[in-house]
């Protein structure tokens, strides 16, 4: 969590002082959800990302310089600098990749798990995550339908930030629980408090088993709250931003760490600032790193349009 | 949009025109009207007026090359617009953006030699055809096209044999006099240049100037010369005179008429307040004479004489540096006042320089007076492609013997150079015979 | 040799491959127990129990699960009823499929098939007879064949299933049935995407199709060589990377270039072509190039309108007399 929450911060200045191309879109605030789901899988599990999936490739476990080569658009970077923020990937730790397209990746997930159990007969998850705005695509609903049809093993996790872009959800989704709709398509819906890190992954290990067992998909809403703009830059004219920081600061994850540790683990102040500084020295490296990577030249321009 | 510059068609029969010169610089202003050339034809130099307002931007025909009418020979617009460089491309080409005429505008200047050549047509053929004429040197112009569309295609180009190659064809093209007058000086064909095409008598009279020795020039010799390069018409009448003298084999014969009835008539006729000149009567008697004797009313083409049934009378009118001759259209049909009308018009409008230019072509004979200033005798040059034309001398009283007894009439003489190719000696002796019979005894012309 | 229809074909294509390659399934609507709409799978259920899989009624699933599956390591081949209704799940095919390999900067691989029955087949009118090639040659990172008989469905096919990029594979509906000469198996010469085929040579004119397409191209070239008009037939087979090499060869040869295919002749795949030939052989032409497609309509239901809508041996012919 403390690297997610380093790296994103570190992304915002770089990309406010117009060092980072392209669009960011960041995941403060929401650290407690990537980590506590992808703390329950093994490397060889699947997980989809969005636009907004710095979190989910660190807590996978993809390599952090590498990754802040990728966003600096480096050719050492994760995807050789042909992806980007928005596409940072690494295959080699199972992230399948953050997604461009709003909703794009529910069935590339549920295929990956298809794969994993009617074709390579292994047990491998797939996760996929997904904002509320995301949900009302109906490339979830096909998803939903088939890896519930077919029980295979898939966990839904819905990241309910409240925020579509610019929209309130509450303005454009049929039902106040993304969760209600896992009735609809006969799996489990649970939800959980997205901005408590055990929570998250003891409903994410929970689904994890019941999908590795054969018994199919199952739906995790954690709820929380989208702190940043939809991108760095939003002028956020569509919200207040003291409410915005009340919220952050009566729900942040880190700072609400110690409160929420569950019976039996112990944890201190000291031990927690040993663990940010080192995510901030981390990120530090990261940066340091990218900016010292050479930028693709023309050679790999036309490399990779296909593999043969 | 810019405004394309062509060569004019100043008359029906015009076919090319020479730009003799450009009166305004690439880059100039030119206010619609202005004159922006001036083109030279066999007959004369005409001043050529722009028809919209602009900057000229650009001259694709220089001074001193002849093309066909309607050639595409500058551009007037606005300033910095783009123009094409090659002659015969269309305007729309124009508004593209320029990779296309950098590269094309080492081919503009073959194209505009080629194009004084071949018209300036741009020949269609297709990409491959067009590869083949230009592998082979030949010319696209000069091979028949039976592709789709009228297009020249690769087998056009290539089952093509161009004439020159031919044994039987003559080595050098050339007219029939100018075969004739290099083989009677020792000139081979093949050293002189052709100014349109195939050699003509005026190449061979410039290959014989360049050619003849020059007297070596002493600086003092210099001195005392002034070059002075001719003016438009100048060049015109040397041109026309030229040729004219290399044309037709002349002969000029003399006749004086008694002009005692002439005078008397036109008294009557001022009596009357209508005052004609011993000129505008000429004009009427001559042409009623000449609608009697068609061979001194004709023209010659090669073998062929071409009858005229119809008489537009010439008339000679000095200028300050030169003259013209502007003729009067169905002399023989009009009144006497009507010729008077219409040849003091003429003169008034070659003296401002305003003649139109159809009025200088068509005539079929003409009428040269030089009388004002006491010539006697002369022989004049025929106005090509005429057979024919008066010279009017002065009028003098003189002594002739009448019925055996000495007495006093105003004796005017008239010379009539025809050619002899059409017209024998007899025949312009009756003619004169029959205009002196005409002015002597004015009521035959009722007859 | 033996003859079988171009259905055949593709099904022995598909068991050899499935055989050979235990993460090769197949899914898409109606296949197992139907064996296809147009029969082109039956028989592969029972031989390979489990990898022939029905899904529902869910195009984005179909392309788009494959997409995964194949992130997910498996060879699926993934067929639409119809090759209009690759329009329900574009984005798959545009923002995924065609992208993955690239921007995740080569880190993995899509070897998928998405099989498309395409064409004109009487009467299926303006959503079930559309050729939808030309869209997918304008995307970079997806290969697109379509095959003109049972030799080159055959290998065309298991070319595309052993690649390991996304291909999509058009197979027009009403060459299903007809029949072809396929040698034995020892005797089968594998086919290399990207490459063409010059079916008859000749020195008159190119004329370059594809699919179903080839049916015009072949009468044609039979009609012209009747009046000692010769001309050259090129199959593409493959339209995207298609064979450049070898119909500019055809045409500094031929000097005309004639195309053809069922397709809506504007911004059709053929344009490409033609282009291409303008602006690398226009020496070469002594004629301009002449295209033959559908006209710029929806296709019609009733009869009388479908058959305006299709291109003839005749026009072709008409066309390229016209020129010579």
């Amino acid at each position: 969590m403390c690297t997610i929450r380093c790296f994103e911060e570190s992304v915002k200045k770089d990309f406010l002082n117009g060092e980072i191309p392209g669009f960011v879109h960041l995941y403060i605030g929401e650290e407690a959800i990537a980590t506590g789901v992808c703390a329950a899988l093994r490397k060889t599990d699947f997980v989809e990302s969005t636009h907004r999936g710095h979190g989910h490739c660190i807590a996978k476990g993809a390599d952090v310089n590498k990754m802040m080569a990728e966003i600096f658009g480096k050719i050492d970077g994760l995807c050789k600098g042909k992806g980007g923020s928005m596409h940072v990937a690494d295959f080699s730790v199972g992230m399948l990749g953050a997604n461009g397209v709003v909703g794009g990746g529910y069935n590339l997930a549920t295929g990956a798990a298809l794969a994993s159990k009617m074709v390579l007969k292994n047990d491998n998850v797939s996760v996929v995550f997904f904002g509320d705005g995301a949900s009302n695509r109906g490339t979830f609903h096909e998803a939903a339908n088939v890896a519930a049809a077919w029980k295979l093993p898939v966990v839904f996790v819905n990241e309910m930030n409240c925020w579509a872009s610019t929209t309130p959800y509450r303005t454009t989704t049929a039902v106040e629980n993304i969760s209600d709709r896992a009735h609809g398509y006969n799996m489990p819906g649970v939800i959980v408090d997205g901005q408590n890190v055990f929570e998250v992954y003891a409903a994410a290990c929970e689904a994890v088993e019941r999908a590795r067992r054969g018994e199919g998909p199952t739906f995790i809403e954690a709820k929380t709250y989208r702190i940043e703009g939809h991108f760095v830059g939003d002028p956020e004219k569509y919200r207040k931003k003291e409410e915005t920081m009340q919220i952050f600061h009566d729900t942040d994850p880190l700072t609400h760490f110690l409160g929420i540790l569950p019976e039996g683990i112990e944890f201190t102040q000291a031990e927690l600032d040993e663990i940010l500084t080192a995510a901030r020295a981390k990120v530090a490296a990261a940066k340091e790193y990218a900016v010292g990577c050479e930028y693709p030249d023309e050679s790999e321009f036309y490399k990779d349009v296909y593999v043969d | 949009m810019a405004t394309e510059v062509l060569m004019p068609k100043l008359g029906l029969t015009m076919t090319e025109g020479t730009i003799d010169e450009w009166k305004k610089n690439v880059g100039d202003t030119v206010k619609k009207g202005e004159i922006l050339f001036s083109v030279e034809t066999d007959k004369l130099t005409n001043d050529v007026e722009a028809e919209a307002d602009g900057v000229l931007l650009k001259i694709l025909v220089p001074a001193g090359e002849t093309v066909a009418c309607k050639t595409l020979i500058g551009w007037l617009g606005a300033e910095g617009e783009a123009v094409p460089d090659g002659a015969g491309t269309a305007p729309a080409a124009a508004a593209e953006a320029p990779a296309a005429p950098a590269a094309a505008a080492p081919q503009a200047a073959p194209a505009a030699a080629g194009a004084a050549h071949a018209a300036g047509a741009y020949v269609p053929a297709t990409p491959y055809a067009k590869k083949l004429a230009k592998e082979k040197g030949f010319d696209l112009a000069a091979i028949p096209a039976t592709g789709y569309k009228g297009v020249v295609v690769a087998r056009d180009v290539l089952g093509f044999t161009p004439a020159a190659a031919g044994p039987a064809a003559p080595a050098v093209k050339a007219s029939p006099l100018a075969e004739k007058v290099a083989a009677d000086l020792g000139i081979d064909l093949k050293d002189v240049k052709a100014a349109h095409g195939r050699v003509l008598a005026e190449d061979l009279l410039r290959y014989i100037a360049e050619t003849r020795e020059k007297a070596p020039d002493s600086e003092a010799t210099a001195e005392r010369e002034e070059v002075k390069p001719m003016s438009g018409m100048r060049k015109a009448i040397a041109k026309n005179m030229q040729n004219s003298h290399m044309t037709s084999p002349t002969v000029t014969f003399n006749l004086g008429i008694d002009m005692t009835e002439m005078k008397r008539y036109r008294e009557q006729l001022k009596a009357k307040e209508i005052k004609v000149s011993y000129t505008d009567l000429l004009v009427k008697f001559v042409s009623k004479a000449l609608t009697e004797f068609p061979l001194l009313n004709c023209s010659v083409e090669d073998n062929k004489i071409i009858y005229k049934h119809y008489v537009n009378m010439g008339v000679a009118v000095a200028l300050d540096n030169g003259l013209v001759v502007p003729n009067i259209v169905d002399a023989d049909k009009k009144s006497l006042t009507e010729i008077s009308a219409e040849v003091k018009e003429l003169a008034k409008q070659a003296r401002e320089g305003k003649l139109p230019p159809e009025k200088l072509r068509g005539g079929t004979f003409t009428i040269t007076n030089l009388g004002m200033y006491g010539i006697e005798s002369f022989s004049p040059i025929i106005n090509q492609p005429e057979v024919a034309i008066l010279g009017v001398n002065t009028m003098e009283d003189k002594v002739v013997v009448r019925n055996g007894e000495m007495c006093i009439r105003p004796i005017m003489n008239l010379s009539l150079t025809a050619d002899h190719r059409v017209v024998d000696g007899s025949v312009a002796a009756q003619f004169l015979q029959r205009v002196k019979s005409l002015m002597e005894n004015p009521a035959l012309i009722l007859a | 040799m033996r003859k079988i229809t171009f259905s055949e074909a593709t099904r022995e294509a598909m068991a050899e491959e499935m055989e050979k390659y235990p993460e090769v399934f197949v899914m898409g609507e109606d296949l197992a127990r139907q064996g296809g709409i147009f029969g082109q799978f039956k028989g592969l259920p029972d031989e390979f129990p489990g990898r022939v899989i029905d899904t529902p009624i869910s195009e984005t699933f179909i392309v788009g699960g494959g997409v995964g599956a194949a992130l997910g390591g498996a060879r699926p081949v993934v067929d639409m009823h119809f090759a209009d209704f690759i329009g329900v799940c574009m984005d798959e095919v545009l923002n995924q499929m065609a992208k993955i390999h690239y921007m995740f900067g080569g880190q993995a691989k899509i070897p998928l098939v998405l099989r498309a029955p395409d064409g004109l087949a009487g009467g299926g009118a303006a959503q079930h007879s559309q050729s939808v090639e030309s869209f997918f040659i304008h995307i970079p990172g997806i290969k697109v064949v379509a095959p003109s008989n049972p030799y080159d469905a055959k290998m065309v096919l298991k070319a595309a299933i052993e690649c390991d990029d996304p291909v999509l594979y058009f197979e027009n509906k009403v060459l299903y049935k007809e029949t072809g000469e396929v040698p034995e198996k020892e005797d089968e010469v594998p086919y290399e995407i990207g490459k063409a085929r010059v079916e008859r040579e000749g020195k008159d004119v190119t004329i370059v199709s594809y699919s179903i397409g080839m049916k015009n191209a072949r009468a044609a070239a039979d009609q012209l060589a009747k009046d000692g008009i010769q001309a050259e037939v090129i199959d593409l087979i493959t339209l995207s990377p298609w064979d450049k090499e070898t119909v500019l060869n055809s045409v500094k040869k031929t000097h005309r270039l004639c195309l053809v295919s069922e397709c809506v002749k504007q911004g059709g795949a053929m344009a490409e072509v033609a282009a291409t030939v303008a602006e690398e052989a226009l020496e070469y032409l002594d004629a301009p190039i002449l295209r033959y497609g559908a006209p710029f309509t929806p296709i019609p239901f009733a009869p009388t309108l479908e058959k305006l809508y299709r291109v003839y041996p005749d026009d072709l012919v008409k066309g390229i007399k016209g020129v010579l």
